[in-house]
């Protein structure tokens, strides 16, 4: 990082102008929570939902880890480092939810117990 | 210690001229080998510890029926032993839980990874000290209150944690719930206890990670370093990216406790008989998940400073360089990397389907390659050495073929159907024991008899030596050996009366009819020619040796003190002729370690190189045909790097 | 001593020892929050329809705080900017406005950790739930504690083994009795306690005691078995003891402590036992909102809440309400060709908060409270939902005696589970508890180091400004992943 010769007024620039650009995405999606029009699919949190919310935190907070955390003047090492990190949380998340959605079998049972003859009337 | 400091700190005042109190120089020291040694030394108290833990509840195993001798009248055994001053199934449950986590997070973990790589991994490397010395000795502290927390918790009126070393939920969740004040009961505690010790492993593999990849000494190219700092680096990462899970699980189950919240509680639960108050909706699969996220990963923490401590040993006591040096750095990468997708194994009877049981067997049986490679290279790397037979060899040695049998037993559990039989019994415990006591123990057992010269500039007594390696290598198969008989009969590992149930399982398989061992038997009266072994007999047999492996622990901790004042003197700072740039220090190594700055003149394992005149080539010593340009060394660790 | 790049980078790596130690940590960071995001997840997919309390879709629980967690994340941006104009500051050399950024900041964090403080408060504090036995649940209020059983106790019994009775603790501050100790194992009968502390001493006392007494019984027992005595004489130490106080005293206990309790007697689960007289059990309860989602359609009109709340007018209001919303839910999905979803036709909330309630409450309300009852038709929804915004913002602010906010009295043998909206009422407050908590602890932390490169950085920024600078980069690091953490947590916890 050079020291004194440094533009630092173009880096003010740019840190003002993400400042914006996460203050209207913020705006964004608390208008895609609360008005009703904006909601994707049926009223409620659907998976569209879901996706267009986080997608907006990703680019969020891809800003801010590229702008704010210098991460676009890093060299590789960091990258490798948290290339493997984000690698293990996917497989955290992506394989306790495999092993959730997969049981080796339905659990029905559950409904009896705790319901009563909740199966039948169904 | 404090000897061995002083000495230190002596050549450190003629250097510096400052004199440091008392307490800033042994207690809150901020020298790495100083906090190695506190590690050492905590953890070596832990172990023993966790050892007598396991001797009382041998006793129960073995003579169900009986009295434990001498432990009736101490005030402790009081509350928990039963009028007759038998073992109690409260009192099984709350050793076995706190034997399982004393010696994996209190014993070996410190003692491999706090203490070895404390003291060794700088020094390897040719750096002056830790990158962070202060968060260094935070991590140790963080680790003592951690431990002194899960030594106090005995005293509470409830007593230790009971729910096994997993405290798996909903039991961890509901034992102990009768109390009015929940946090200070044993469970708890074990919680809070839990959470310090990650924190502790955290900070102190980041420390470690940090050191490496900064602090290497001029020359110190990636592919240079001893293969020992290769296995802290990835035991670094191991800690540093396993651990938090389970500090989620822990910070989540102590939610379930103090607050009430239901993360791991089902809806519906019963307890004693009473719905269990609580909202519900929680998993208690999703504790075993994050559990298991680390304690996989964690199994692999307590093997490679082992290996790597063997892999040090090894080709300095054959003269031969380390066989395949580059294949066992990318082993050990790709192993690390595995152990991150391999933990569902553990959980095969938890209900998981086929098509996610195949993923883990899948990616369980090809861990064992990495494994293997590892194993094989040391195995090849004494072939054709002209091999020196001293007590760390003796442990080396002993190493390879204990931590080979513990790998392989290991390969049915991998597959769910054999899994299906074998969890919970005899044979997990028989098999993981393998690995980590006569495996790992002894590999930290060779590794502290290796550098004891370094750390106090005298040598461990030989005899003393012997005395304590054979009898532990026989005891330990005596405890361990029956086991994998016990459990493929279907012994159950948590029944604290040694499996009444199975009594009646007795096999012929130790001296079946007319073979040679049943004729020899009945040649020597040992036992009827065709009577069957009564399988729950084997029990004494393990029992028995477990107390004399005890007993034969006692020469290593006279060896370990007296050796100190009496031992041989070193005649050299490099006793062993080894290579790497530990043994390029002062012995002991001042603050700072070295007096010169390091440089690496070459690889880690150059012994007899054709041409040289001694059988060994230190890293340390200059060759100014082999002095790395620094582009060249630029290149080569942008290649390789992480 | 000096170790090697503290400042400068390494030129391999191009790193400084702390900023490669930062890297590594956050990556450690990513893992906890990422155990954390994992746990929400599995936790909200895993749940079953029908069985497990359904996750309160983030605007029904947060209709209040919206509007906080959003000024909230305004407010963590800010201060993350502030951090990277602090360290330009810093690097041109400009101490007084690196000063005064480094202040702006923690200010922002303050601000951000008391609107978090506020949202904390309101939920703990005036929000209160009550799930029946057939899995109908009540949302609203509670009235003065009456959750807790209340009890006038006469005398107690307590075991001597084990941690101290928990049933001191049920007793009101300032309203300890004298214990008169009538019963025990020790010679101490008739010590008379005065104060809880007393209390406890003499407890311990005779825990030592008893577990001597204990010891030498044992002792007899194995020496007698050891010289092959048959059948000898079994241990046995009293280790129970009564407690008599002079005058009633009153006993607020806590249900989640009690086993069990009747007119004349409550047992602690610690073993411990008060007699006496039951003041009484009843909840007393103000009644928002009732939520039949747990509960089956064909059941729902028979559902026990009904009985409890006793109003013809309220019952009558949800099912209107619930015609409405399978009206609105019939215009979605008929007109695409699909059936609605199973899960959408169970959820009804009725939003109760203009109604007046009063089924217990006396002939003096009667008349009235049925008049507003017939008088508040259905709404349209969206408008509903807005006018009821307005009117859980003034519950907020403390204003709970607005006009003919009436309390019912639910029977305690009716109740399944009841708490405020604490971490314990369900795992979506479990998981938004944990983790904001768990993120509080990361600004605190922050926030505190910001402040003490602030306050105590000048004599290092005289020394070696370039040291300083890469400090407030390393805890400016640590500052944005805090930052990027709720960027995430705010939409999975507030609007999805």
């Amino acid at each position: 990082m050079a020291e004194s010769t440094h533009d630092w007024a173009k880096h003010k620039k740019s840190y003002l102008a993400v400042f914006i650009a996460l203050c209207v995405f913020t705006c964004i999606t608390l208008a895609l929570g609360l008005v009703p029009w904006l909601d994707f699919g049926p009223p409620g949190p659907t998976p569209a939902d879901f996706v267009v919310g986080l997608a907006i935190a990703g680019v969020k907070s891809s800003l801010v880890a590229l702008i704010f955390m210098h991460l676009n003047h890093e060299k590789g090492l960091v990258y490798k480092m948290l290339v493997f990190t984000f690698l293990f949380f996917l497989s955290l998340m992506a394989l306790t939810l495999f092993a959730g959605a997969d049981p080796i079998r339905e659990q029905y049972d559950t409904y009896e117990t705790t319901n009563g003859k909740l199966t039948e009337e169904l | 210690m404090s000897a061995a400091t002083a000495e230190t700190n002596d050549q450190a005042h003629e250097e510096h001229h400052h004199v440091e109190p008392f307490w800033k120089k042994y207690i809150f020291s901020t020298d790495h080998k100083t906090i190695g040694l506190q590690y050492g030394f905590t953890a070596l108290v832990f172990l023993a510890f966790g050892f007598f833990l396991m001797m009382v509840m041998r006793w129960s195993i073995a003579y169900p029926d009986r009295a434990v001798p001498m432990l009736a009248d101490w005030p402790w055994f009081q509350a928990w032993l039963d009028d007759g001053g038998k073992v109690t199934g409260d009192l099984y449950n709350m050793f076995g839980a706190m034997h399982g986590t004393i010696m994996v997070f209190l014993g070996i973990v410190p003692l491999a990874f706090g203490a070895f790589g404390n003291y060794v991994t700088p020094l390897q490397i040719g750096a002056p000290d830790m990158a962070f010395p202060r968060l260094n000795m935070a991590s140790y502290w963080l680790y003592l209150l951690g431990g002194v927390l899960m030594f106090v918790s005995f005293f509470l009126p409830s007593g230790a944690a009971k729910a096994g070393w997993t405290n798996y939920s909903p039991l961890a969740t509901t034992t102990d719930i009768h109390y009015g004040d929940l946090f200070w009961t044993g469970q708890t505690q074990w919680l809070v206890a839990m959470a310090l010790l990650i924190t502790s492993s955290l900070l102190g593999a980041v420390n470690f990670i940090c050191t490496i990849i900064n602090l290497r000494c001029r020359g110190m190219s990636w592919m240079r370093l001893p293969f020992f700092v290769w296995a802290m680096l990835v035991t670094g990462f191991l800690l540093l990216l396993a651990f938090p899970p389970l500090e989620v699980a822990a910070i989540m189950q102590l939610m379930d406790r103090l607050a009430g919240t239901s993360f791991f509680v089902p809806t519906g639960l019963n307890v004693s008989g009473m719905a269990f108050d609580a909202a519900g909706g929680g998993s208690p699969l999703l504790y075993q998940h994050l559990f298991w996220f680390l304690a996989h990963p964690e199994v692999y923490v307590l093997i490679l400073p082992a290996i790597a401590i063997v892999a040090e040993i090894i080709p300095c006591n054959t003269r031969k360089p380390l066989w395949g040096y580059k294949t066992m750095v990318y082993a050990v990468m790709v192993l690390g990397f595995l152990a991150f997708i391999v933990w569902a194994h553990h959980m095969y009877i938890t209900g998981m389907g086929p098509a996610i049981s195949t993923f883990f067997q899948t990616t369980t049986v090809l861990i064992s390659v990495p494994s293997v490679i590892l194993i094989t290279s040391l195995l090849i790397s004494m072939w054709g050495g002209s091999i020196r037979f001293n007590v760390p060899m003796l442990f080396a040695t002993a190493f390879i073929p204990m931590f080979g049998i513990g790998g392989l037993t290991g390969l049915p559990l991998a597959f769910s159907l054999p899994d299906l039989h074998l969890h919970d019994t005899y044979y997990v415990i028989a098999h993981f024991h393998y690995v980590v006591a006569p495996g790992t123990i002894f590999g930290l057992f060779a590794g502290i008899y290796h550098w004891y010269p370094k750390i106090t500039g005298r040598m461990m007594g030989t005899r003393l030596g012997h005395l304590h390696f054979w009898p532990s290598l026989i005891f330990m198969n005596g405890i361990f050996a029956p086991m994998f008989f016990q459990g493929m009969a279907g012994f159950h590992r948590r029944a604290f009366d040694g499996g009444k149930a199975y009594e009646q399982i007795s096999t012929q398989i130790f001296a079946e009819p007319n073979t040679f061992i049943a004729n020899a038997c009945e040649m020597l009266n040992v036992i009827e020619p065709d009577a069957a072994v009564r399988m729950i007999d084997l029990n004494i047999v393990t029992s028995g040796s477990a107390w004399l492996l005890a007993v034969f622990q006692v020469p290593f901790i006279i060896n370990l003190f007296i050796s100190k004042f009496i031992g041989k003197k070193v005649n050299s700072d490099n006793p062993w002729d080894a290579t790497t740039l530990e043994w390029a220090t002062p012995t002991p190594p001042p603050h700072g370690n070295f007096l010169t700055e390091p440089v690496a003149y070459r690889g880690p394992y150059e012994y007899s190189v054709p041409g040289e005149a001694r059988d060994f080539s230190p890293q340390f010593e200059d060759d100014p045909s082999t002095i790395p340009s620094e582009d060249k060394k630029d290149k080569e660790s942008e290649e390789s790097s992480v | 001593m000096e170790i090697p790049h503290e400042v400068t980078p390494r030129r391999d790596t191009g790193l400084y020892n702390a900023k490669l130690g930062i890297w590594l940590f956050l990556a450690s960071e990513v893992m906890l929050f990422g155990g954390l995001f994992s746990a929400y997840v599995f936790l909200r997919v895993g749940i079953q329809d029908g069985v497990d309390n359904p996750w309160p879709w983030g605007l029904n629980v947060h209709k209040d705080f919206v509007w906080l967690g959003f000024i909230n994340t305004l407010v963590l941006i800010a201060s993350s900017v502030g951090v990277v104009f602090a360290w330009v500051a810093l690097k041109e050399r400009n101490w007084k406005l690196y000063q005064r950024y480094m202040y702006a900041v923690v200010g922002c964090a303050v601000v951000f950790m008391c609107l978090k403080g506020i949202e904390y408060n309101s939920k703990l504090n005036h929000h209160f739930g009550i799930k029946l036995k057939d899995n109908s649940v009540m949302e609203g209020a509670l009235v003065n504690n009456t959750d807790r059983i209340r009890f006038e106790g006469t005398s107690a019994s307590v075991s001597l083994q084990g941690a101290v009775p928990v049933f001191i603790k049920s007793i009101p501050k300032g309203e300890f009795p004298t214990f008169k100790v009538v019963e025990g194992p020790g010679s101490e009968e008739g010590v008379e306690l005065h104060s809880d502390s007393e209390l406890k001493a003499w407890f311990h006392k005779e825990r030592r005691a008893i577990s001597g007494k204990l010891t030498e019984e044992r002792k007899r027992y194995r020496s007698e078995l050891a010289s092959g005595v048959a059948n000898p004489t079994p241990v046995s130490v009293s280790s129970s003891a009564k407690l008599t106080s002079s005058e009633p005293f009153v006993l607020n206990a806590n249900p989640r402590k009690v086993v069990l309790h009747s007119d004349s007697v409550v047992n602690f689960k610690d073993g411990s036992k008060v007699e006496g007289k039951l003041i009484s059990d009843d909840v007393e309860f103000i009644v928002h909102e009732v939520d039949l989602q747990l509960v089956l359609p064909q059941k729902q009109r028979e559902s026990m809440v009904w009985n409890v709340i006793n109003d013809d007018g309220a019952k009558q209001q949800f099912f209107e309400q619930q015609d409405t919303e399978y009206r609105h839910l019939r215009e979605y999905y008929e007109p695409r060709g699909e059936v609605i979803p199973e899960k959408m036709l169970r959820g009804h909330i009725l939003n109760l908060h203009d109604v007046h309630l009063g089924g217990h409450h006396g002939d003096d309300h009667g008349d009235d409270h049925h008049d507003a009852v017939h008088k508040s038709e259905p709404k349209p929804s969206a408008e509903g939902a807005e006018e009821a915004g307005h009117e859980r913002e003034e519950a907020l602010h403390g204003d709970h005696g607005h006009g003919g906010e009436h309390s019912i009295k639910v029977p305690r043998e009716d109740i399944k589970f009841m708490g405020n909206h604490g971490p314990r009422y369900g795992n979506y407050y479990a998981i938004y508890f944990t983790m904001t908590a768990l993120h509080g602890l990361h600004v605190i932390g922050g926030a505190l180091v910001l402040l003490f490169f602030t306050v105590f950085g000048k004599k290092l920024y005289l020394k070696n400004p370039e040291h300083l600078a890469n400090r407030v980069e390393v805890g400016g690091l640590f500052w944005h992943f805090v930052d990027l953490i709720w960027i995430f947590l705010f939409p999975i916890m507030y609007l999805l």
